[in-house]
């Protein structure tokens, strides 16, 4: 047997994806490392310098470090005690709290932040109410810090999901046997947890506070909207306007990339490649045990709880944009629907949508085309460097939206591609790079899932590789594919860095950052950008849940390192 | 070190009952083992020794003391996982060590024992490797040597030789029972392989379907099987069915094949009862010579022959078209060939005569 099948359509798109990723994924983080190495064609090290001894940036790193520390703290909380719950208990209605958690996934927080700031504002509805009862007689300040803590809230309360999915799995995925050892040792309660449970949750964990860390600390809408613009991610998006005299950006962006690497090679470090999941298991009882009456209540208790303050960034968002005023009161004095007509009269807010959609369209062919292909490479083809192809494929998953955004910003201004003069394709291109990831893994799952044996029954009764390919294999892992192109195309809608720093005309705007420009833009800026927070908000649930159908349970594993 | 009892234990999941009634009085040092096939509830019972379950009924005693409702933590038994369980995160030290570092034994004698104890299963080199780079064999071992180090009350195996390959199973197998021996420990074994079971057992309870079938030494269950449950699931056996005759002394039975004798176990059987005649097939002989009608010989068939070398087994087609199995050990030369007519003769205390459960298993 040969050591690679290499027929000439694979090597062509191998080529092929070479070429993309080396100028769409590699080319713009290295022309941002480059400037930050050069002026006029020497090399310094004035930025990096600069980047540590300014207060200004030492300032910015530190509030990021901070956004991101605590951000990671606050959702470990909040999803470890949640993880216990829903993996090790049975109860009526757990499916349904278990997509519960996801929904807040679907309100970009920045968005989720507009609604917010009505509401929690010195004068919101919050202050209000506990004024009115008599509760508190100065009104609060709630986002104190200058905005930190509620840029906090919002990104946990958005990112609490991810971590939530990936400790649930890492802790499903424990070998119950593990843990009966343990008690059978004589180990219980907190001690059993500390040295046997968590220590073997450790790599998922590990992986979700990575994407949560890197996640908050690079996030750039909600720090604008709580004007809390002193972190590296306002930082960057504020030099972009005067790159070329401002070069520090390329050194803040390679520092974010470096943070990023250094994460990822700190938690190989410390875990190995250790896999505890792939211990074979021998006879289990199942881990999970029936709930108490008084148990379930409790859970349903925390659960809803905890869905409802995290759906209070949506209620607000709703509010905002069916209020005729909202001034001085609890809840809006007049309601009105007159913003979801503007959102079709605005010429900007009708435009951003239609571009959306549009640049969503491509992008998510794109996604399909290649994560497809990409995945029939890693499942069913021997290729060389399949490693290698694996990882750079699922690169993106880890890599900061902003710091793509901001390589291909400036690795391509003044070529035929300039975002400055027409952003589409580079749009495009940074929608569809970004979500590869997903359609990659949703459709890699399908191919494995499928036993190859039913291919190879075709080829024995005679059917050519494409045919087999067409009535066979598609036919089968249809859910997946339309699954993970669900996903790509609503996170393309919503997607918010790539937008913010990439559309620099109002014509080319798309809706996130039609949003963001229209709420400093016009007076009724906040009612209008949230009724578009509405549609963008409405289109995510229904295509979640569209996606979830397709997937089944197997949804939690596209968000998952 | 104690004996152990159950009283009644009954247990049920959903609405499928595991266990029925389960009366079981295992001797301080006894080597003891629960047999069945898989379903039969035998792990089920482990693990309401263990305390992972709570019967529904019954009392759970350790000696004297009731641990009923004590939880695993606290019942200070050592089990053997089926598939090891050594946690992946911690050295093989650190495995061995770490029920010592839960009871709060003083550093110095940790070090002393869990030497002891790697020692004594004889993988103190392996120590400071990750479970991960060990073979099944050596989990094993590790996995003995973690229950036995806190010199638990009772130890309780899960059938810890299911994921070995057949050699090693043969050497673990002595060397478990050695250290049962030697250290004169209370030990539960379950296992689904009567192989097993008869080999290291002191008492071997054969389990079906939630409750006990027979308890006895190996001995006893092989020859005097209770049920056909029991005859047919350890070794193989014949079967032949007719009614009682004449019941003083040996039990007479006449079948279709002429009468046979043999010993029973059960009690008020009464002329005129359906029965089976069991007979294990390497009780059977070869008759030579002239045909003489006779009590215990039958006749037949030779359908197959089947040679493997240290045993040779003939299937026989009685006249009744019963097909049964004979067994010649040492078989220098073959005494049949396919479509030769034969006569088989047995021994009648080598029969167990069984009440024929048929009717009675469909009523159930």
């Amino acid at each position: 047997m040969k050591r690679f099948d290499l027929s000439w359509p694979t090597v062509v798109f191998l080529l092929g994806l070479v070429v993309f990723f080396a100028f769409f994924l590699f080319y713009p983080l290295w022309h941002a490392f480059v400037q930050s190495l050069f002026v006029d064609d020497k090399l310094t090290l004035t930025f990096y310098k600069l980047m540590f001894t300014s207060p200004v940036y030492q300032e910015a790193i530190l509030n990021s470090f901070r956004l991101g520390m605590v951000t990671t703290l606050a959702t470990t909380l909040l999803s470890l005690p949640l993880a216990f719950m829903l993996v090790r208990y049975e109860f009526p209605g757990k499916s349904l709290l278990n997509g519960l958690i996801l929904v807040p996934m679907v309100l970009p927080p920045f968005v989720g932040a507009i609604g917010m700031k009505q509401m929690f504002a010195r004068f919101g509805s919050i202050n209000l109410l506990l004024l009115d009862i008599g509760l508190i007689d100065q009104p609060i300040d709630w986002f104190g810090g200058g905005g930190f803590l509620g840029v906090v809230i919002l990104e946990v309360l958005h990112l609490y999901p991810i971590m939530y999915l990936n400790v649930a799995a890492s802790l499903a995925n424990i070998d119950p046997s593990l843990e009966e050892a343990a008690r059978n040792m004589g180990s219980s309660g907190f001690k059993l947890f500390r040295t046997v449970t968590f220590p073997l949750m450790l790599p998922g964990y590990f992986a979700g506070a990575i994407i949560v860390f890197i996640w908050a600390f690079t996030d750039l809408g909600t720090p604008l909207i709580f004007n809390y613009r002193q972190v590296v991610a306002v930082e960057i998006f504020n030099a972009i306007s005067d790159i070329n005299e401002n070069p520090m950006a390329y050194a803040l962006v390679v520092f974010v990339i470096v943070l990023t690497i250094f994460f990822f090679y700190l938690s190989k470090a410390l875990l190995g490649n250790r896999r505890y999941e792939m211990i074979a298991r021998g006879h289990v009882a199942s881990a999970s045990r029936k709930a108490s009456s008084g148990t379930t209540v409790l859970i349903y208790l925390c659960m809803l709880s905890l869905t409802g303050v995290a759906m209070l960034p949506h209620v607000s968002v709703f509010l905002t944009s069916i209020s005729e005023r909202w001034f001085m009161s609890v809840v809006p004095e007049a309601v009105t629907g007159k913003y979801y007509g503007m959102v079709f009269e605005h010429s900007m807010a009708f435009s951003s949508i239609k571009m959306s959609l549009m640049l969503s369209v491509f992008s998510t062919v794109l996604d399909v085309v290649l994560g497809v292909a990409i995945a029939y490479l890693l499942t069913r083809t021997r290729i060389p460097y399949k490693g290698v192809l694996d990882a750079v494929a699922m690169l993106p998953l880890a890599l900061p939206g902003l710091v793509l955004a901001f390589g291909y910003l400036s690795g391509y201004s003044g070529t035929f591609l300039d975002a400055r003069h027409y952003p589409v394709p580079l749009l495009v291109i940074s929608y569809a790079v970004r979500r590869l990831p997903y359609m990659v893994r949703a459709a890699y799952a399908g191919f494995q899932q499928t036993s190859i044996t039913l291919e190879e029954a075709a080829q024995n009764l005679g059917a050519s590789r494409l045919r087999i390919l067409l009535q066979i294999t598609f036919p089968l892992i249809i859910a997946n594919l339309v699954a993970g192109g669900i996903l790509c195309f609503s996170f393309a809608m919503l997607e918010v860095s790539d937008s913010l720093i990439l559309a620099l005309k109002d014509e080319y705007y798309p809706i996130t950052k039609a949003i963001y420009a229209l709420l400093g833009r016009i007076a009724d800026g906040p009612y209008l950008a949230s009724a578009m927070g509405m549609f963008g908000m409405v289109l995510l649930i229904v295509s979640l849940f569209l996606a979830g159908r397709f997937l089944g349970r197997r949804m939690g594993e596209l968000f998952r390192a | 070190m104690v004996g152990v009892t159950l009283e009644n234990i009954g247990k049920r999941f959903d609405n499928v009952v595991a266990l029925e009634r389960i009366n079981l009085t295992i001797k301080e040092g006894e080597f003891f083992f629960l047999l069945g096939p898989s379903g039969c509830g035998k792990t089920t019972l482990l693990r309401i020794l263990a305390g992972f379950y709570t019967p529904e009924s019954g009392r759970v005693l350790f000696g004297d003391r009731d641990v009923t409702h004590v939880p695993p933590h606290e019942r200070n038994t050592g089990m053997v996982f089926q598939n090891y369980a050594l946690w992946p995160h911690m050295t093989v030290w650190k495995n061995v060590e770490y029920g010592l570092v839960i009871r709060k034994i003083s550093q110095q004698e940790r070090d002393q024992r869990v030497r002891q104890a790697l020692e004594m299963v004889q993988m103190a080199e392996y120590a400071s490797r990750s479970p991960n780079q060990l073979s099944g064999g050596q989990q094993q071992r590790v996995a003995l040597a973690r229950a036995l180090v806190i010199e638990p009350q009772v130890v309780l195996m899960d059938e810890p030789l299911s994921n070995l390959d057949a050699r090693l199973r043969l050497e673990m197998r002595e060397h478990i029972q050695d250290l049962q021996k030697k250290l004169g420990i209370t030990m539960i074994y379950v296992t689904h392989d009567q192989k097993e079971a008869l080999a290291m057992g002191d008492r071997v309870a054969v389990m079906q379907m939630g409750k006990v079938a027979q308890i006895g030494t190996p001995r006893d269950v092989y020859t005097r099987p209770a049920t056909r449950f029991v005859a047919d699931f350890i070794g193989e056996i014949n079967l032949i069915s007719g009614k009682v005759g004449e019941t003083d002394g040996e039990i007479c039975v006449s079948t279709a094949l002429g009468n046979i004798r043999g010993l029973t176990g059960y009690e008020g059987i009464q002329k005129g009862d359906r029965v089976l005649c069991t007979v294990r097939p390497e009780a059977l002989i070869f008759l030579e010579g002239a045909p003489a009608p006779d009590d215990n010989v039958i006749s037949g068939q030779v359908r197959h022959v089947i040679y493997l070398g240290e045993v040779e087994q003939y299937s026989v087609e009685l006249i009744d078209g019963t097909l049964i199995k004979v067994i010649v050990y040492d078989p220098s030369e073959q005494r049949a060939r396919a479509g030769d007519s034969v006569r088989l003769r047995f021994r009648s205390d080598r029969v167990v005569v069984l009440r024929d459960e048929e009717d009675r298993n469909e009523a159930v």
